[in-house]
């Protein structure tokens, strides 16, 4: 059970128990985190699942591919801890990762 | 009018499921609740399809890699032929390479290299650029609308604005915009209500005539690359990503897409506010809520409730095993106000969160426009609060338009009192 930590872009903080195997993106939706919009609903096909990883924590996943480096380029701004995360898969290496949530998809 | 008789198996229950008639266009929401309601899904006999009404059906399908758009690959070509002229799509010269055949009616990698192509030009920060230019258009049609106080919405301030502002994204001269907006309009009559001979040659005319236009200002436009969508297509056909038919069918196809779609949301996004006056109270009091706002009027009233997948394998939908070959209809507009994913699904709420409905689709093949008209209607209803004192509804019999594809209002007769 990855245990993850959301924070808001105004600093609030939401620690939430995942299940492994599920996407960083579905345990942000299930706990109700609104800014991950995830309007595709995970197809890589509209950057609006769009968080930082903990700069620290970047190695703790593996990278992003061709598909969803190409999608990163088209969000709202993009940085080097940028991931999609409906293509992030959480397993228990991911214990304890914490995550920024931009302000806006939008 | 078309008389279509009701599927045995709905007709059974008692249930008419007529998405043709008058009484539809109505109200579709009685009938998406008995759609909900049922086992399964529903087979309609009319488009031989499997129809999902529910959230959860609807998501499983479109979110499902084996699900296409394309009959491609997946019936003989003679079958694909026989279907062509069994709806009357045959015989269409044009239409068959530039519409029939497009970005959204592909799949994989064909549809993958046509979507990377443009999917840049429409990023949010794309699209905040347009902005600017936006609000100038709607600003100086205001200016005019509220001298002029008695207006029909639908005619006189929707449909002026995404002909325009795609028109400027395509790199169409301002001028010629009322041109785009015909010639889309008569082939997209052709899609779902009326497939006769006579509508068949209207639309087969307006490609071509679309065509002849786009081919034209391509050649210019190769005389000094702009920032716009032919100048990026031009790019694209050189770098050998896309065919000369794929970069006139992909015009096309962001035209048609994203302008009656838009004509008809804000159409009844302008009628939900009307209709709650509380809800409208509250959004002109706090302009803030204009982005939860519009994310309600598409979930409320689904501009484009209804599209179709195939299964590429065997597959088990609601419990029920579907072979290969099975064709899906996703009702988008019913699974927008599924009760099990939305509190108080028929409410109407400028304030909704979370409001994560299917209104664009999802998959693959999520819609591309979306963050365009977003803009347009934030645009335009802020100006239009912001600018009245009251907006009065002049002819409360609000009449929408027919089909199971399209939903919106066919005029809407406002009194607009300025601020
Ligand atoms: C106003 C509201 C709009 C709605 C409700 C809407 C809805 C949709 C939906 C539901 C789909 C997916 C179809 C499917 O699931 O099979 C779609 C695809 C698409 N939309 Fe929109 N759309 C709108 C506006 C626009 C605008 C303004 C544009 C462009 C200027 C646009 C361009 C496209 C394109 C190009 C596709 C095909 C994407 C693909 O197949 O990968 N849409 N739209
Ligand atoms: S949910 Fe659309 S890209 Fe992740």
């Amino acid at each position: 059970m990855p245990r993850i930590t959301f924070i808001s872009a105004d600093g609030t903080q939401l620690d939430v128990e995942a299940t492994e195997g599920q996407t960083l993106m579905a345990a942000a939706v299930a706990h109700g985190i609104e800014e991950i919009a995830a309007e595709c609903g995970g197809a890589c096909a509209c950057g609006t699942c769009h968080c930082y990883i903990e700069a620290s924590q970047l190695a703790l996943l593996p990278p992003a591919d061709e598909a969803e480096t190409a999608m990163i380029e088209c969000v709202i701004d993009p940085r080097p801890e940028s991931r999609l995360s409906c293509q992030v898969k959480l397993t228990a290496a991911q214990d304890g990762l914490v995550v920024h949530l931009p302000a806006s998809q939008h | 009018m078309p008389h279509l008789t009701a599927p045995a198996e709905a007709s059974e229950e008692g249930f008419n499921f007529a998405p043709l008639d008058p009484a539809f266009a109505a109200d579709p929401y009685a009938a998406y609740a008995r759609l909900r309601a049922r086992d399964g899904l529903t087979y309609f006999a009319d488009f031989d399809i499997h129809l999902a009404s529910r959230f959860e059906d609807v998501s499983a399908i479109v979110m499902d890699k084996t699900m296409v758009r394309s009959l491609d690959g997946l019936v003989p070509p003679e079958e694909i032929v026989a279907q062509q002229r069994a709806a009357n799509w045959h015989d269409m010269p044009h239409h068959s390479r530039f519409v029939q055949f497009s970005l959204l009616d592909s799949d994989g990698e064909v549809h993958d290299r046509l979507r990377k192509a443009v999917f840049r030009l429409f990023t949010p920060a794309m699209v905040a650029r347009l902005r600017d230019d936006i609000q100038a258009y709607v600003t100086r049609l205001l200016d005019r609308l509220l001298d002029q106080r008695d207006i029909d919405f639908v005619e006189d301030l929707a449909a002026e604005v995404p002909g325009h502002i795609i028109g400027r994204l395509i790199g169409v001269p301002d001028e010629d915009c009322p041109k785009l907006r015909i010639w889309s309009e008569n082939i997209v009559q052709f899609f779902d209500i009326d497939r006769s001979d006579a509508r068949k040659q209207i639309a087969e005319t307006a490609t071509t005539e679309f065509y002849e236009y786009l081919s034209a200002l391509k050649a210019d436009r190769l005389k000094a690359l702009r920032a716009d969508l032919i100048s990026e297509l031009i790019k694209a056909e050189a770098a050998g990503q896309f065919s000369e038919d794929e970069f006139i069918s992909t015009c096309m196809l962001i035209l048609m897409a994203g302008h009656g779609s838009t004509i008809d949301v804000l159409g009844s996004g302008m009628h939900c506010l009307l209709k709650f006056p509380d809800q409208a109270a509250r959004l002109k009091a706090d302009p803030a809520l204009l982005p939860t706002a519009v994310q309600e009027m598409f979930r409320y009233e689904s501009p484009l409730p209804f599209f179709h997948r195939y299964a590429t394998e065997d597959v088990t939908i609601a419990g029920t095993p579907y072979p290969r070959g099975t064709k899906f209809g996703l009702l988008y507009g019913a699974a927008n106000r599924d009760p099990s994913a939305f509190e108080a699904a028929d409410r109407f709420d400028v304030g909704r969160k979370p409001n994560r409905h299917l209104a664009f689709g999802g998959g693959a093949h999520f819609c591309l426009g979306n963050h365009l008209a977003r803009l347009d209607m934030e645009i335009i209803f802020g100006s239009l609060l912001a600018r009245t004192r009251a907006i009065e509804l002049a002819d409360p019999a609000v009449t929408y338009k027919r089909g199971l594809s399209v939903r919106g209002p066919k005029r809407l007769d406002l009194r607009l009192v300025p601020a």
